[in-house]
Formats: C-alpha cells, structure tokens, sequence
C-alpha cells in the first residue's frame, strides 16, 4: 500500500470549481490586488476573530513584514527557537537583527521557562513558532513580554485554527503570520502568506509596505519590496477557506487516532503532551520514537511517505555559523532532531491507510523484539 | 465632431481572451501533477528565458523587485556601498538598492529617457560598488559605453530590463550584457504572468548558484541552509502560462513596434510634441511608449475626455519623493529628469490595439493642439 506524504492530487481532483473561478479572474484580468485579495483578506481576518488580515507573498515575507513593520532592525535581538523551518530565523537575519535561541519543550514549542535567561538589555522581540500546529503558551510569554516590554509575533505558519482556551493563535501577538504554502492546511497553488493583526495603523503600513511603499500609485511612503498576495492565490484561497474548518477536524481525528494506537508502544514512541484546552491543528504529527533511522527506513521502504521536521537544528546550519552557537547548546531541540518522525496526518488518509501505517509500526517494533530476544538467545547460547 | 471611441491604456482582458483556453489547460495540467512550487513549468520556462535572451541561466523569481534586490545581494552589495542609477523608474530600481542596505546615488538622463553615460563617471565616488541602469520604456540603454566605465572602475552593472524583455542592442538582447538582467513578468508587462512574478539572467555560474539558494530560504539542498535568505518563487501555474505566452511574445512585440512606427509617422509633424525615435542598431520594445509634450495635464485631461486612456510615468521622479529626503537631492539636482517629468505622457501602445484606435489617438492629439 501506498501512503502519501502530500495529497494535493486528492485535494484537487475534483477542480471544476476551481478552473471555473480562475477562468472568471482571467476574464477580469484584475491580477495584482484586486477583489480576490480584498475578500480572502475579509475571510481569513473573521475565520481567525481578528480585525484585520493582510495577503503577501509567502509565510516567510509575512514574518519579515511583521518584524520591519514593528522596527525590529540592526543591533536588536529577537528570542525563538532552533527548532523551525528555516525562515523564522531567517526572517530576523533578513531585517538585519540578530536571532536568540531558546531551547523547545515536550511540545516543540519554546520553552517558556528558558526565555527570560536569554533577554538581554538588546532584546527587541519575542516570535514563538505554534510549530507542528500546537501553540506555544502564549498567555505565559505575553507575560513575560509585558514585564520586560518586548514585543511578540506569533510564527503561526503551520497552526491556522490552532486555539487556546478558545481563542485563536494571533490573538496575543502584534501580529501572527501565516503561509499558504502548498502543504499547508489552508494552501494555495503556490507561494502565499497572510499576517494578522488587531492594530489598524499596523495594518495600513502592513499595506503599504508589501506593495513598493506607494501609497498611491505616485507617492511613496517609504522604500520596500512588493510582496502581494496573487489574485489568482486568492481566488483558491476564497474556496478552500470554507473546507479548512473540515480539513482541521480530520486532521485532528487521525491525530486522535495514532495517538490512541501508540499509547500501547510508550517503551518505543513518546506522543507529546496534549491538553483538553489547546486545540492542536496538527499540521504535522511529530513524534519521538526509538531507532528513528531505521523505523524511517522501514516505513519508507514500505510506501509510507514519512518525513523528519527536521533533521538539522537551525543554530547549526552553515547559515547560523556566525552566531556562535554549538552542539550540546540545545539538548531537547539536537536530540529531537535524532528521534523525531513526521506520520502522513492529511486529510485524505484512507481508515486503510491510516491502519497500515499504525501497523507497519507495531510490526517493526515487535520484530525489533524478536530481533533482539533472538540476539540475546545466540549469546546466551555461546 | 466625430463619435467618442473608448481606448483603455491596457487592456488585459482582451489581451488574454484569445489564448484564455491554452492558459486554462496549462494550469489543469499543474494540479494533475500537484507540484505547486518549483515544478517543472519553472525549469522549463527558465530554460526557454534564458535561451530568448542568449545567456546560460536564468532563475525564476517572485517579482521583477526581487530580482534586483538578489541580484545585489548575490554579488555582495550592501551597507556602506553606493550603487548608480536613475530617477526617472519604477521606485524598485532604488528601494532595492535601499533594501539591500546600501546607497542609491542618482545620475541624469539623456532625451532618450536613459541614463547619461557622460554623467556616470562624475557619480563614482570610492564606494561605488555597482551601476544599474534602466532600460526604460523597453529601450537599451548605451551598453557599450557603461560596461566600459564599469570595467575601468572594477564595478558590477545590473540591468533593470523589468519593461525590456527582447529589446536589443547592436543584435544583443538585453540582460547578456552585465552581471545580471533582472526582468518583471508582472501582469501589465508584455511577457506578464497573470500575477506577480520575475526573472533574472547571468552569464555567471556562481551568481546563478547563490540566486537559487537565495530564492529559496538559502537552502542549497532541502536541509543545508547556507545564507539567510526569503523566499522568492515563481509559482509552477505562472511558468506554466507563461510558457503559453511565450510562443507569442515575438508577435506581440512586434506588435507593439508597428504601432509605435504609426504614432512616429503621424506624430512627428506637430511641434508640440517631442516622439522619441529609434536610432539604428538598437530594437527597443515599447513596454511604453512615452512622449513629450507641451501642457501635458490638459492634454491628458483631454484624451481622457475623448476616451482615451494615457498614463504619467512618472509625476514624481524618486528623488523628490518623501521617502528620498535621506538622500538629500533637491529640486534642480537632476535637471533633465525633473524637465521630463513635468512633459511625459504615455500612450496605448498594447498590441491588442487595432489601427483605427491608434488614428483616434493621433487625430485626438492633433484635435487638442489645433483647438
């Protein structure tokens, strides 16, 4: 059997819909900010309980925007962590700033105990990553934020719907930033990012600055790049964002379900901690199992398309030499790195699918015990 | 008095309706294979760019922006160096200059709306790390002569061929010459993706390295990060159309040439006006076609009475802007630029326009200055 990673063949299948509306846009022509953009922006803004949302170009561009607009720049100092896709770091390299790791948590979110050891009189910011869809304890850090008089951005990139308490990531943050990348929850057919905030003046030079600065077609406000969301994006934007609520609870449904089947295997695989009242939106299903390397192997081998988020800390890429840091400064975060495994969670896994999977990793486990017995016999025997 | 004729400046709607089919069926054909980003449209589209331009590489970017904002960071331009450029753009030609850290220093331009090659040297200064010039309108600008003050002051040249896609000079096409051509495929472009995109061209295989990694969070492969960077792609359903308007991009800048040699011929007669003509071995494209002319807002003010859809690019040169204060230029810095600004006016010049369009316009401009 085979198990996909990405199911955005699945998810599209059925595209009539879709080429219908892009037909209408192209008809219209109207490709650079037009109706599109403005309704999504309406869509997503509601969908989050926020006043405002603003479509750019990517996730990454939302997070440099967020951080220029809130005048993060050189000489500052923003606090997040190593364990992240790339782009939240690079985001603070790319304003010029200089990023400050904190180690993460069970939860691979920061570790919020770690972060006030880390603040410095040149601590600007705090951007804590909802990272796999699970979002950091964000009433604990704003906590801490006010005390110290730091501002936060929230990289919610991978946890559209992600809610403490009730209340949706971006609700604490002076913005929260989204992508729309394809493999996200709510994708797009390409690059795509949206940036949440409750501030209206935020909001007007969020607006100013993805597009040139102008702030109207022969005055410029200040110098910046142009990172808009496609009309075209927007247009698949507009219908997906009525599945994504659909997508999320699914998502949620085959967490619930691995969570349920490896509660037997704790000798081999650690679920994360959950709580009753964080909804996780499980963007990725992460968890820390034994023998990472071959179980990988094994499923792979196997046509479960499973993934590591990720194998390289960021502090130790080549990109972060310049900042010091070395093996040993992370403990949670490098050894994740060698017992994490990401399981396919989408939307389109079949009950077979998702029972093979669950197999394929009681099987390797107890052949690994068969394994192992059968070593222990040889030697006993000797 | 004849009957009123509706000519909008462009006209993007009637640009697409006969080719919407292929369009449509070329992004079918990306959500069949679901790869969204850097499928293999781009590769293709980035082969078949930098074939158009004759150089051996090309990268697919998010904006004709970020084009010349990697481009000056892949070669090193940054904080505390100056790069040479002009005032009479689009702001990006120097917010990515701002952007990547370093100075704009402004430079005059000659009556062809191009930068003055004469007034380069008196600009370098021991900083100056690059020069950018403009090929404006989609005409070239004098290569020849600023590649050699370029090689005499060991500085990198970046064209701005963001309006000049297949314009040519002396046979070249633009972006083969400097280190790096950096093109915009946005919607109102002549080779436009039906959203924001660009593309940037080289001769150099270490630029062209670092422009890859660079487009892509500075990822070499998917889990070495060598630089920091953003991401800046051109979305596989953009190639994907672009590939389709590819095979029509010579027709339409033909086009567009056959207009423009209309307007030269009728327009050349009135006194008014100053129509900008083509010297022998360049082929400028006319992504606009901007004249001069005397009492320029209510000429306009009359065309758009008359129907006819006209532009300024620009009012404002960018050294006057708010956002130029810092670079402290003032009023008569750039006498040329800050004259034309106040004398420009762009007409249609799409290659959608029929000829009876293009008499309107002629005999409506005529019709304005005979009053």
């Amino acid at each position: 059997m085979n198990v996909p990673y990405s199911y955005l063949d699945e998810q599209f299948a059925n595209v009539d819909d879709y080429l219908e509306d892009v037909r209408k846009l192209v008809q219209s022509g109207d490709f650079t900010l037009g109706k599109p953009v403005t309704e999504f922006e309406e869509r997503f803004a509601k969908l989050c309980g926020l006043p405002y949302a603003i479509g750019v170009g990517s996730g990454t561009d939302a997070l440099i925007l967020s951080l220029k607009m809130i005048g993060i720049g050189p000489c500052d100092e923003v606090i997040t962590t190593p364990n992240t896709f790339i782009s939240t770091v690079g985001a603070i390299a790319m304003v010029g700033a200089r990023p400050v790791f904190v180690d993460n948590n069970q939860e691979y979110t920061i570790d919020v105990d770690k972060i006030e050891q880390a603040i410095t009189s040149k601590t600007k910011a705090i951007l804590p990553v909802h990272l796999t869809g699970c979002p950091a304890d964000m009433p604990r850090i704003m906590d801490i934020a006010q005390r110290h008089k730091l501002l936060v951005i929230e990289d919610a990139a991978q946890a559209i719907l992600a809610k403490i308490d009730g209340k949706h990531v971006g609700s604490w943050g002076e913005t929260a930033c989204f992508s729309l990348h394809p493999l996200k929850n709510l994708n797009v057919w390409g690059d795509g990012g949206v940036i949440v905030t409750r501030s209206a003046e935020l909001c007007r030079k969020l607006r100013l600055f993805r597009n040139h600065g102008m702030s109207t077609r022969d005055e410029i406000e200040f110098f910046s790049h142009n990172s808009r969301l496609d009309s075209l994006q927007a247009v698949v934007g507009n219908r997906l964002i009525h599945e994504v609520g659909s997508i999320t609870r699914q998502r949620i449904a085959n967490a619930k379900r691995y969570d349920e089947a490896f509660r037997d295997l704790k000798e081999y695989i650690a679920v994360p901690p959950r709580h009753p009242n964080v909804q996780q939106v499980y963007h990725t299903y992460v968890i820390r199992v034994k023998s990472r390397d071959a179980l990988l192997a094994y499923l792979l081998e196997r046509g479960i398309k499973a993934k590591v988020h990720y194998p390289i800390p960021v502090h130790l890429q080549k990109a972060a030499a310049y900042l010091g840091y070395k093996k040993g400064d992370f403990p949670v975060c490098e050894q994740d790195c060698a017992t994490i495994i990401s399981l396919p969670v989408h939307q389109h896994l079949t009950d077979e699918q998702m029972s093979y999977v669950i197999e394929s990793i009681w099987e390797f486990y107890s052949r690994r015990d068969i394994r192992k017995a059968q070593d222990e016999a040889f030697h006993t025997r000797r | 008095m004849r009957c009123l004729m509706n000519i909008p400046y462009v006209d993007l709607v009637e640009q697409h309706a006969p080719i919407k089919e292929k369009l449509l069926e070329a992004v079918s054909k990306v959500l069949d294979h679901g790869k969204f980003v850097l499928g293999e449209e781009v590769a293709e589209f980035e082969q078949r760019f930098a074939r158009l331009c004759g150089v051996q590489y090309a990268v697919a970017l998010n904006s004709g922006t970020d084009a010349l904002i990697l481009a000056l960071r892949a070669l090193g331009v940054g904080a505390g160096d100056e790069v040479i450029t002009v005032s009479n753009s689009f702001v990006s030609s120097t917010s990515c200059i701002v952007c990547a850290g370093a100075k704009p220093v402004f430079v005059d331009v000659g009556g062809d709306y191009l930068i003055d090659p004469a007034l380069i040297e008196k600009a370098i200064t021991p900083r100056t790390k690059a020069i950018l010039p403009v090929h404006w309108t989609g005409r070239p600008c004098d290569m020849a002569a600023i590649m050699a003050i370029a090689k005499k002051h060991k500085l990198f040249v970046i064209e701005d061929c963001a309006q000049a896609v297949s314009a040519e000079y002396h046979g070249q096409k633009v972006g083969s010459f400097a280190d790096a051509g950096c093109f915009s495929l946005h919607p109102l472009k002549t080779l436009n993706a039906c959203g924001d995109g660009g593309i940037l061209t080289t001769n150099n295989k270490d630029l062209y390295e670092t422009i890859l990694a660079l487009r892509d969070n500075g990822f070499y492969q998917r889990n070495a990060c060598i630089y920091w960077s953003n991401n800046s792609r051109l979305d596989t359903i953009h190639a994907a159309m672009l590939l389709v308007k590819m095979d029509y991009l010579e027709e339409w800048t033909q086009n567009r040439r056959a207009n423009v040699y209309f307007y030269q011929k009728y327009l050349q007669g009135l006194s008014q006006i100053q129509v900008p003509v083509e010297e022998k071995n360049i082929r400028a494209v006319y992504h606009t076609f901007i004249i001069q002319a005397d009492r320029r807002d209510q000429l306009q003010a009359f065309l758009t009475e008359k129907g006819v859809g006209t532009k300024v690019h620009y009012a404002v040169p960018i050294h006057l802007q708010p956002v130029a204060k810092e670079l402290r230029y003032k009023k008569g810095s750039l006498p040329a630029t800050e004259r034309q600004a106040g004398r420009v006016l762009s007409l249609p010049v799409a290659q959608s326009l029929q000829p009876e369009m293009l008499e309107y316009v002629v005999n409506s401009i005529r019709d304005f200055y005979q009053k």
